[in-house]
């Protein structure tokens, strides 16, 4: 229809942008990470280029901090999706329809708070001071030493990523309800049948969302490490923050930000492998039962839809 | 007479055990996800030197604000911040959605694959790059616009809010046959008319999702914000963020719940405007939580 300009052009002004303050400046990051710091007052060098800022990065030092991450990372994913998921689900299957409205809006008021205000609330409820800690010594308890602590970290990115576990989850099975889960409990299913093999399977994207979108944020989480953790809870992003703030060691500030994107990356190619593994003898005994005359039409039709 | 006795009879078919638990576990999560918002309200209502110790019930956190310039212009920075930032993020991530629906190709893929970078970096790498970024570009460079703070903070503010309405307005589109904006093209409609008078307004809800949900993102974000503000235009953020090294106030609590209030309301507008143009629940919790 139109020769003169082509539409994609609508889109060069983010491309420019995103050009420009986004793949510019990592861009600047990862060449910051092959230099070095100089002198005491200088951040940063790049005219002998080396390797020496990732050696840094995994020395012990530096290396405890990564494996606390990854423990952090890993364990809140873990717990969100156990968590979240029966959430989820009770939202989308079993609460009445006319209610589900509220309970969305409900899981997203959390979630549009201040991040950062709500992790302050954490701070006031676990503090030695707070009310907890209070009932707990009128009832003759120690004081509440949780606060500065891997687990108050812990306890705080549960709770900051939860919703973003939930609503992806929620989607997904609200999409599968109805028709498909019918015609198992017709063909003689039962609950947790259903579940395993209806349900869960069709909310997999669902569920990939969700893991991905609480564990990569979560990574690289600083605000809830520095309310929370103290000297002991210290995550990754706070490392960051230090060289480029007060150590003024941009060089090794942006190996540490390189490794901890490729730890990230790694860690997912690494879960989606041992899924893949996991399922593997559950998908092959699958195929197997679709041979099985009666459920055949259901079992193909489901699978084509997996696939789409 | 006892009322359950009298009940009894009349018992209605007995739930099961797993929807009992899952109404129990579904109640405690949600008291779970309330628990610190609760006490950060009901702190803001606390007369005491310090947030965390309750001393007793009054309203002066609230009147001490109209006496701290600092916490106004701080979230008046951030107001500013957050609406020149949504504008931005708005303006591009509408072009490029409608792009991205009305001009498919191959180029969509390498946007997409961008867009997704954008959103997977850790937030803490957007903010350590800016900083060098934004010097070198102020005073290495002489750009002096990079030196100003809002400028800065709009730029780390928009880059992910540019993602979220660029999928919004995609989907919103990808959703609708192009046969209307053929149409107004047959009807000798300029295509600069028929963006304007077909295109646009079709985009429209996810457009103003769009706008709202960069302005509360804008509003929260705290990590980018560290970085690259300077002094002079702190955002409030950053503002209880350096708080938290001085001791906490109960101005903070009273702030943070007159902004609840405040997001609120925007949100209930989005999602009025979303169920008017009649999403489902699943659609406003797909769109809300950014796709």
């Amino acid at each position: 229809m139109r020769r003169r300009l082509p539409g994609f052009l609508l889109a060069a002004p983010a491309w420019a942008w995103l050009a420009i303050f986004f793949v510019a400046p990592v861009g600047m990051v990862v060449w910051f990470s092959f230099g070095y710091k100089p002198s005491i007052f200088a951040t940063q060098a790049t005219d002998k280029l080396s390797f020496d800022r990732y050696a840094e990065v995994l020395s012990p030092t530096f290396f405890a901090t990564f494996q606390n991450t990854l423990w952090v990372g890993v364990a809140g994913t873990v717990l969100c999706f156990l968590i979240g998921l029966p959430v989820a689900y009770w939202m989308a299957v079993k609460a009445p329809p006319s209610r589900r409205g509220l309970l969305v809006a409900l899981v997203m008021v959390p979630f549009w708070t201040n991040f950062l205000v709500r992790t302050i609330g954490w701070q006031v409820i676990l503090s030695p001071e707070g009310w907890i800690s209070t009932a707990l010594q009128t009832v003759g308890f120690e004081p509440l030493a949780i606060l500065n602590t891997r687990g108050a970290v812990l306890l705080g990115v549960v709770y900051n990523y939860l919703p973003l576990m939930i609503l992806p989850l929620f989607v997904a099975f609200d999409r599968v309800n109805g028709p498909l889960r019918e015609a198992s409990k017709d063909l003689g299913a039962g609950k947790w049948t259903t579940f395993f093999r209806i349900t869960l399977p069709l909310a997999q994207p669902g569920i990939i969302a969700g893991v991905l979108l609480v564990f990569i944020p979560l990574m690289g989480d600083y605000i809830t490490a520095t309310v929370l953790g103290g000297a002991k809870g210290n995550m990754v992003g706070q490392l960051v923050a230090s060289q480029f703030q007060t150590a003024q060691n941009w060089a090794l500030g942006s190996a540490m930000a390189v490794v901890l994107i490729i730890v990230i990356l790694l860690t997912v190619a690494i879960g989606a492998g041992i899924v893949w593994l996991v399922t593997l003898p559950i998908r092959a005994s699958h195929r197997l039962v679709i041979g099985a005359p009666d459920t055949a039409p259901a079992s193909v039709s489901i699978r084509e839809e997996v696939a789409a | 007479m006892s009322a359950p006795a009298a009940q009894r009879p009349v018992r209605r078919p007995r739930k099961a055990w797993s929807d009992v638990a899952f109404n129990v576990w579904g109640i405690l999560v949600m008291v779970f996800l309330f628990a610190p918002i609760a006490v950060i309200i009901v702190s803001s209502f606390n007369v005491g030197r310090l947030l965390v110790s309750w001393d007793h019930f009054g309203f002066d956190s609230f009147l001490a604000l109209l006496a701290k310039p600092a916490i106004r212009d701080a979230v008046w920075i951030s107001v500013q911040t957050g609406f020149i930032a949504a504008l931005v993020a708005t303006a591009l991530g509408t072009l490029a959605g409608i792009a991205m629906a009305r001009h498919p190709g191959k180029w969509v893929w390498w946007f997409m694959g961008l867009l997704l970078l954008v959103s997977v970096t850790p937030e803490i790498v957007d903010a350590v790059a800016l900083l060098p970024w934004t010097v070198f570009l102020g005073q290495d460079l002489g750009m002096s616009i990079f030196n100003d703070g809002i400028v800065r903070l709009v730029i780390g503010h928009s880059l992910f809010s540019i993602t979220v309405v660029s999928y919004l307005v995609r989907a919103r589109l990808v959703g609708q046959e192009a046969q209307l904006e053929e149409a107004s093209a047959d009807l000798y409609a300029t295509p600069t008319r028929t963006f304007r008078k077909v295109t646009l307004p079709l985009a429209m809800p996810a457009v103003f999702a769009g706008f709202m949900l960069s302005f509360t993102f804008s509003l929260d974000n705290t990590v980018i914000a560290a970085f690259v503000s300077v002094s002079g235009s702190t955002p409030w953020p950053v503002y209880v963020l350096s708080a938290l090294r001085s001791g906490l106030k109960p101005e903070i609590a009273a702030v943070s719940t007159i902004m609840l209030v405040l997001t609120l309301i925007a949100l209930g507008l989005v999602a009025l405007v979303l169920k008017r143009s009649g999403d489902s629940a699943a659609d406003i919790a797909r769109t809300m939580g950014g796709g």
